[in-house]
């Protein structure tokens, strides 16, 4: 039992940072048609600035969470107003002008902090456990999983409810007619774009507590990230969501029970689930 | 009395000569060089031609057929460990056994995970294929049949090392010249092939599945079975240029697998241009000229140097470099080829 309720737990808290990681390009992929390879970079890029400021700097664990979002929004911002901009509606160049970044962003990455990987970190005022009826668990897990929770309802009011909602979802249907009444498509499409890539560089920092910071993070998380929306489905909040919770809790369980074939279970749901549902499981089309 | 002399080389000019000039001259230029140069500069020719064997069967599905694959890497890995794992595990040299089974396994594989890939289209496809590469650069990561497991610094190295130049002929050895020219045959080869394969009813069939897959299926073509046999064939030039690669770079480790080398022939083919069949061996060459610099000079920039190349190629040079020689050999032709008066 105990140990059910731990794997379960361990799954929650690592499925939301998947989704915290997932989130910010589904809302590119799904509203904008954009697929942005550098999300990863992006997460890493603010893994590295929360690093320096809560760690080498010794300032407060969540104004790192700021910054390293901060900055990853900005670089997010400049990708999207200088290069992809231009590429609307192109795949194959979007696919490989992002890529391009990666290795950009990784390599100075790598000039800047040096190879060795950081170690996991978190706000110190939170390293205790709480006490879940007789189960000790971290409690950053379990702000974790509040904060996934959070984001999740907003990212889900903003799409649904809010008017810049009602513009991207309108503005994804008939660009030129969203245009044609006077709505500056533009400028909420760089809204959203940093949003996305500031959720990029905030995970980046929260994650930190699960896996560190290192060189070749980029990838490792991109991966993550796609694997995630192949399995919910691209264009709702509500599929990345799903889709990082079963990834994680089929993840946490794996790990559990069969350590040495750790990736090999997520790569399995995807399969099986592309197999039965080739748009994912709650995807609609594109 | 003189025009006439040059009449005759006129007409030679404007048909066949002056259609497959280039191809001789680059091909004098690819037979030339390499006799005379460093064995490093053999080994840098070598492995281009080994890309540009591996960016052609990539853009078979990529600029022929119109789809974005992220994963031939897994074909080009699987090529260059068939080979590898044959000298490692077996201690079979044979070039006769290595190749066949290098284009077996990785047209195997393809068929396997074509039916898995080609259930989805566009950006799913992609992603999906994106995330077989990694799914196999995993897999070779993690057991121990695919290689040992070194430590180089603190970042431990699982791959095959020590990979020999295969046994073409009993008896005779290759050297990094003579295997210079074994990549050449091979690359030559693999270009007449693709040559065919592309002009053939079946490679004009692809091109209609890029520029409209429901027209082609109303006109009555089973789309589906043109792609997947479009990523079988691609997969076993993928095939052909990672064995040429593995015996190239005597050496190969999980990475060959993974998202980093399926792009590699993607940038080289929008580079080049992926509407032609050269224009990706084109880009090949430049990207792995351009890496020798960068690894004699600064090579621990080089991924910056490659990320910079990307995007360059998007932002200026969309349409490819290949095409622009066309071009501009079309020109030289029309111009030196029409003034008689």
């Amino acid at each position: 039992m105990e140990f059910f309720a731990t794997s379960l737990l361990n799954g929650l808290s690592f499925g939301m940072i998947l989704f915290l990681i997932a989130a910010g390009l589904s809302i590119i992929v799904g509203v904008m048609g954009i697929i942005n390879l550098s999300h990863g970079a992006l997460y890493m890029l603010g893994g590295y600035f929360g690093w320096m400021i809560a760690q080498r700097l010794g300032l407060n664990f969540w104004l790192a969470v700021f910054i390293g979002g901060l900055v990853a929004g900005l670089v997010g911002l400049f990708i999207e107003r200088a290069f992809l901009r231009r590429l609307y509606k192109q795949m194959n160049e979007q696919v490989l002008l992002t890529f391009g970044f990666v290795y950009i962003i990784t390599n100075i990455c790598l000039w800047v902090w040096g190879g060795d990987a950081k170690v996991p970190f978190w706000d110190p005022a939170l390293s205790g456990s709480f006490n879940l009826a007789g189960l000790l668990y971290p409690k950053t897990r379990i702000i974790v999983i509040a904060i996934g929770t959070v984001l999740a309802v907003f990212l889900w009011w903003l799409q649904n409810k809010t008017r810049v909602g009602a513009i991207i979802r309108a503005g994804m249907d008939d660009r030129e007619m969203v245009t044609g009444l006077g709505i500056n498509l533009a400028r909420v499409s760089m809204l959203i774009f940093f949003l996305a890539a500031f959720i990029a560089g905030f995970a980046g920092v929260i994650g930190a507590q699960l896996w560190g910071v290192y060189s070749y993070q980029g990838l490792q998380t991109l991966l993550f990230a796609l694997i995630i929306i192949i399995v919910g489905g691209i264009g709702s909040i509500q599929g990345a969501l799903a889709g990082a919770l079963i990834i994680g809790i089929v993840d946490a369980f794996g790990r559990a029970l069969f350590p040495q074939l750790s990736m090999f279970f997520m790569f399995l749901v995807m399969i099986i689930i592309l197999i039965a549902k080739p748009s994912g499981l709650l995807g609609r089309k594109i | 009395m003189e025009k006439d002399k040059w009449e005759g080389i006129r007409r030679l000019w404007q048909g066949r000569l002056g259609q497959f000039a280039p191809f001789i001259i680059v091909g004098l230029i690819l037979l030339t060089i390499p006799h005379f140069a460093h064995a490093d500069i053999q080994l840098m020719m070598a492995k281009s031609l080994a890309f540009a064997t591996f960016a052609m069967g990539y853009n078979l599905v990529f600029g022929y057929t119109g789809l974005l694959s992220l994963g031939h890497g897994v074909y080009f890995g699987a090529g260059g460990y068939a080979v590898a794992l044959l000298q490692y595990h077996l201690h079979i040299y044979s070039f006769w056994m290595a190749m066949p089974l290098a284009v077996a396994v990785s047209m195997l594989l393809a068929a396997i995970l074509g039916p898995i890939v080609l259930r989805s289209t566009g950006m799913y496809f992609l992603l999906l294929t994106f995330a077989f590469g990694e799914l196999f650069y995993s897999i070779a990561w993690q057991t121990k049949f695919m290689g040992v497991l070194s430590v180089a610094g603190q970042i431990a190295v699982r791959g095959i090392p020590g990979i020999v130049y295969p046994d073409v002929i009993p008896g005779i050895e290759l050297t990094s010249t003579t295997f210079y020219y074994f990549i050449f045959t091979g690359f030559v080869i693999c270009y007449i092939l693709l040559y065919r394969i592309t002009n053939s009813p079946f490679g004009h069939a692809l091109v209609g599945i890029r520029e409209s897959e429901p027209r082609m299926q109303a006109l009555g073509y089973h789309t589906w079975r043109y792609k997947y046999i479009a990523l079988i064939v691609s997969a076993g030039f993928s095939g052909v240029g990672g064995a040429m690669f593995a015996w190239n770079n005597a050496m190969i480790d999980p990475s060959h697998f993974a998202v980093g080398t399926s792009f590699l022939p993607m940038v080289m083919s929008i580079i080049g241009g992926s509407t032609t069949l050269f224009g990706p061996a084109i880009g090949a060459v430049i990207v792995t000229f351009v890496e020798y610099l960068a690894s004699i000079t600064i090579r621990a920039r080089w991924p910056l140097i490659l990320g910079g190349i990307f995007v360059v190629s998007v932002m200026f040079a969309r349409a490819g470099i290949g095409v622009y020689l066309a071009r501009l050999w079309e020109k030289v032709r029309v111009r030196y080829g029409n003034t008689k008066s």
